[in-house]
């Protein structure tokens, strides 16, 4: 570990603007570890990770790989334990596997609720959720309560709130959005839909996207760059720039990740 | 081998309106079917079975009175006590009576929300307010308000002030545990989503904790009214004196005192009919409208 400070000093602040490609995350030798002592349990260990504004990031890895903490140590919902983090000035904003949205509000009042809690007046976010429910194609479905919408769409619900919360009032900046296996719970067929329509409002919007699944072929079909990590405790183990050939990186990348599964076997 | 993206060679995305319509079709097939049912057939359903059963009732108390194995003065007609009733409404005695009771049920339920809301809001979110007085809470729901009564007497003489304690006392518990246990079974989700939309402190009570924890609430609050509503009847019936007025527990202990069987069946009547009407009125259109846009209640 090279640097070492407390959860409370790593705040966020915005990256020092390196020339040319100020990064919108970036990990610093970040550990985490849970409980003290002899119970301790190290979930992350000197993590380094910087993704560039705009960039779609898959980390891929197994069970116990820590993907999750690592994307709760970026949301801030975590603090870590060792290393710097660097946040971006707003907060990102966060989907989970489940879509969980609000019941006792609707679709629309869902995506507007992170606008409202920004301060953003009514006529206006009405108008920025309806244009986003649009953006997820969900057109004129504001009015539907959850329970009404079925999985695939409440998820884009989801997104489209996730997007909010993303962008900012104004939907200017792209925003940074962490993603743990949004698509996990949902059959193959509406999984292959919502991962076309992700990657097309993601090219829309130019938001950034912190992606974690454990799908190998799931990070090769989304993202420009898919980071391995290892299991307990997590830590990068490769790096893959995603190319034209996709069927030979997931090959590899799978190849790679059944040698670190393996490496557990006691 | 996955099959989702198997035919699709990789780089090559679906033709915009071609993934919309495949999009559009899922959503079609994939949207869960709501079933509206008419009006008509849920009064059918809900409304029909108890009027049968209430005219079963009735047919069967005429029966057994017409057989007179029981003595006039334990078990009157039921036309006596239809014509006790009609003579409490015919000269209006009953809207001074209903008053008298109603109001005070809704004023001590209202006192025990004003109380019971940030004592259970203290309960729930502070650990060791939980420990000290969360056990002597569950504790006093299951203690009858009756017996404050004789207690309350003593303090308070007999006067509109211990009826009061004695609803209180029989709501207060209810109330604040409906809520206790209401933010108790929030999913853990929500607060995490308030927090990562951008929710803290009061806007996390107000757009998150609070309408989440609402339908254990108004459970709470459901059961609160019907204890309030029971303390109150006990407290009336003990408590008779010159400074209380007549309420319909003080019309059920006239009715006693007086051997007056079919005014004692209509009051127990009464008392039923304003317990059901106002759960019926109020608590219930409430609650299953908070339900049914939660779905969580599709039959109600």
């Amino acid at each position: 570990m090279t640097t070492t400070t407390t959860g409370t000093e790593t705040t966020a602040t915005r990256t020092p603007a390196a020339p040319g490609q100020p990064e919108a995350v970036r990990l610093e030798g970040v550990g985490k570890t849970f409980g003290s002592g002899s119970d301790a349990v190290t979930a992350l260990q000197n993590v380094d990770l910087a993704v560039a504004p705009g960039e779609f990031v898959c980390l891929l890895g197994a069970s116990g790989c820590g993907k999750s903490t690592l994307l709760n140590l970026v949301a801030g919902l975590d603090e870590p334990t060792a290393g710097t983090l660097t946040r971006p000035a707003g907060s990102p904003s966060f989907m989970f596997q489940e879509a969980a949205l609000l019941p006792w509000l609707t679709a629309g009042r869902n995506v507007e609720l992170p606008l409202q809690l920004s301060g953003l007046s009514r006529s206006a976010r009405r108008a920025r959720a309806a244009e986003l429910l649009t953006l997820v194609r969900l057109d004129g479905l504001a009015d539907k309560r959850p329970h009404e919408l079925s999985g695939g769409m409440r998820q884009r619900v989801s997104l489209a709130r996730a997007l909010a919360a993303a962008t900012g009032p104004d939907g200017a900046g792209g925003g940074v959005l962490l993603m743990d296996e949004p698509f996990a719970a949902l059959d193959a067929i509406t999984r292959d839909a919502l991962q076309g329509e992700l990657l097309r409002v993601w090219r829309a919007t130019g938001t950034t996207i912190v992606f974690v699944t454990h799908d190998v072929r799931e990070a090769v079909r989304l993202a420009q760059r898919v980071v391995l990590l290892s299991s307990r405790p997590g830590t990068v183990v490769g790096e893959w720039a995603v190319g034209d050939d996709r069927d030979r990186l997931h090959d590899e990348i799978t190849g790679r990740l059944r040698q670190v599964i393996a490496s557990h076997a006691a | 081998m996955q099959p989702e993206t198997a035919p699709r060679p990789a780089g090559a995305p679906l033709a915009d309106d071609e993934s919309a319509a495949e999009l559009a079709g899922l959503d079609a097939l994939d949207t869960p079917t709501v079933r509206r049912v008419p009006w008509w057939r849920r009064f059918l359903r809900t409304g029909v079975p108890p009027i049968v059963a209430f005219a079963l009732f009735i047919g069967v108390w005429q029966l057994i009175w017409a057989s007179a194995i029981v003595p006039e003065f334990k078990i009157p007609a039921p036309l006596a006590v239809w014509d006790s009733f009609a003579t409490v409404v015919g000269d209006g005695q009953v809207l001074s009576i209903l008053w008298t009771s109603i109001s005070r049920a809704f004023v001590g339920f209202a006192m025990a929300l004003v109380i019971a809301v940030p004592l259970g809001l203290l309960v729930a979110r502070v650990r060791v307010v939980r420990a000290a007085i969360g056990p002597l809470l569950s504790g006093l729901q299951s203690l009858p308000s009756v017996a404050w009564v004789p207690a309350a007497v003593l303090w308070f003489g007999l006067t509109d002030s211990t009826i009061y304690f004695v609803v209180l006392a029989g709501s207060i518990p209810s109330i604040a545990n409906g809520l206790v246990s209401g933010i108790d079974q929030i999913p853990p989700i929500f607060p995490r989503v308030g927090k990562v939309i951008g929710a803290s402190g009061l806007a996390t009570a107000r757009h998150i904790l609070l309408p989440a924890a609402l339908p254990g609430f108004l459970a709470g609050c459901k059961q609160g009214w019907a204890f309030s509503w029971r303390s109150l009847m006990a407290a009336e019936i003990i408590a008779a004196g010159p400074l209380l007025g007549i309420g319909l527990g003080a019309f059920l202990k006239e009715g006693s005192d007086f051997n007056d069987m079919p005014k004692v069946i209509a009051a127990i009547f009464l008392i039923l009919v304003v317990g059901i009407g106002i759960e019926l009125l109020i608590f219930r259109p409430i609650e299953r409208r908070v339900l049914r846009v939660r779905g969580l209640a599709a039959g109600v």
